[in-house]
């Protein structure tokens, strides 16, 4: 290697240091443009609820959040009841999210410095403020083919963590099964 | 001291002695590392729950009261008055709470922050009008102060949170936060008025119920907001108010 590669070298590893986390904000300010440009524009939550979910799947790791919000039991489901699984958590996170949503009211959104938690995960903290509260969220994005989000964490409370602690212990009751049966009760509820 | 107060401490001491002495045994089966368990979300939700059953009546009848008592009471006080008019009671309300955050600040060493409330108090009750408008928003390096209380100043301390407890009407809480609330009931000026003249006498019960009503709203929103997604409402809120109370205790 000779002195100039070596220039080039010093020169392009702070930015490859910082090219993570400004990659995966970039992303997830795309992501949430997105939405609130369809939240401005549907008149109701279930209105949104179904215009929004083209837009989440493309952003939106939802294989991660189900394997994750099942923990330990995800490896005893068979294929299909992995798919089924995911597809009836899609939906109810993206439920989650928008029942969080009153039509009208635009949150202003701060973007605080992301940070690169390990290896392909990086944290975005943001400053929400909505009706008049202000609420700390976190977005955990994650590189699965591109930078998805894998978790919302909101006041310290993580989603995944907040349905592991649910679907663990209906796992341990009564296995896969028990996991699709209460997931396609909370969906059609 | 009004003898109310001086019961919720001495109870709240009791159990915090009872937390103290109880078997530590939390999670029930130790399980394998795997790909999928090399995350913190199993220890994010973790609280020792011996009185689960009690608590699971308890949720249940609380369940009712927010639903048959508190949500016509709260849909009653946003219809009467309008949204501009609340957020001045509201403001009115946190205002005046500026010696539980001061105070708790203080007491974990926070001094950068209880300078930053003295501040808070000064600018929105001098120049917001007795706290009615929030002016300190206006001022960025006022904005955002994480409010401390005395569940955080204990857990500061090192006191665990001890058994999870579903308070009758004031819901989720645990052994430490419970003693935690009364710390916070006796700092609020609020309730200062019941505190000294040692019973609810004429007047000093109405600054109190108020802030309860007042409070309604944004209370049973989040609750509504919890259980309405929930596989398990019952764990859906254990696990939130663990969580949420843990990183405002980290804060």
């Amino acid at each position: 290697m000779n002195r100039r590669h070596l220039l080039i070298l010093l020169c392009c590893t702070p930015l490859g240091l910082h090219a993570a986390p400004s990659e995966a904000e970039a992303k997830l300010r795309s992501a949430v443009n997105e939405v609130l440009t369809l939240a401005d524009r549907a008149g109701s939550n279930a209105a949104l609820t179904v215009s929004v979910r083209p837009v989440l799947l493309r952003y939106v790791s939802f294989e991660t959040m189900t394997k994750r919000a099942v923990g330990v039991g995800w490896r005893q489901f068979t294929p299909a009841q992995q798919k089924r699984a995911t597809d009836l958590f899609t939906t109810l996170v993206i439920r989650t999210y928008i029942g969080k949503f009153t039509p009208g009211e635009r949150p202003v959104i701060d973007y605080k410095s992301a940070t690169e938690s390990a290896a392909g995960r990086v944290d975005v903290p943001t400053s929400l403020i909505y009706k008049g509260s202000r609420y700390a969220v976190t977005y955990r994005m994650e590189q699965i083919g591109g930078w998805k989000i894998a978790d919302v964490v909101i006041e310290g409370v993580s989603m995944i963590a907040n349905y592991r602690s649910q679907l663990d212990a209906t796992f341990k009751q009564g296995g896969a099964e028990a996991v699709i049966r209460s997931l396609e009760q909370s969906v059609s509820r | 001291m009004n003898t109310k107060l001086h019961h919720l401490l001495l109870a709240g001491t009791a159990l915090c002695l009872a937390a103290c002495t109880s078997t530590r045994s939390k999670s029930p089966t130790a399980a394998a590392p795997s790909a999928e368990s090399q995350d913190d979300y199993d220890v994010a939700t973790q609280i020792s729950d011996p009185l689960e059953p009690l608590n699971r009546a308890t949720f249940v009848m609380n369940d009712k009261i927010y639903k048959w008592l508190l949500t016509p009471v709260s849909k009653t006080y946003t219809v009467v008055l309008p949204a501009g008019v609340r957020d001045c009671i509201d403001n009115v309300y946190e205002n005046a709470k500026f010696p539980v955050r001061f105070v708790n600040s203080g007491l974990q060493g926070k001094f950068n922050r209880a300078g930053k409330e003295v501040q808070k108090f000064a600018v929105n009750t001098f120049a917001g009008f007795g706290g009615i408008i929030k002016q300190s928003d206006r001022i960025p390096s006022l904005t955002g102060v994480p409010s401390e209380d005395t569940g955080q100043t204990l857990a500061k301390w090192g006191v665990g949170h001890g058994p999870y407890l579903v308070l009758p009407l004031l819901g989720p809480s645990s052994a430490r936060e419970t003693l935690g609330l009364a710390g916070d009931y006796a700092l609020d000026p609020i309730n200062w008025g019941f505190v000294l003249t040692g019973d609810a006498d004429d007047w000093a019960w109405i600054p109190s119920t108020g802030n309860t009503i007042r409070a309604l709203p944004l209370q049973l929103e989040r609750y509504n907001d919890t259980t309405a997604t929930a596989i398990d409402p019952y764990t859906a809120v254990r696990s939130t108010f663990v969580q949420n109370r843990n990183s405002a205790a980290a804060e």
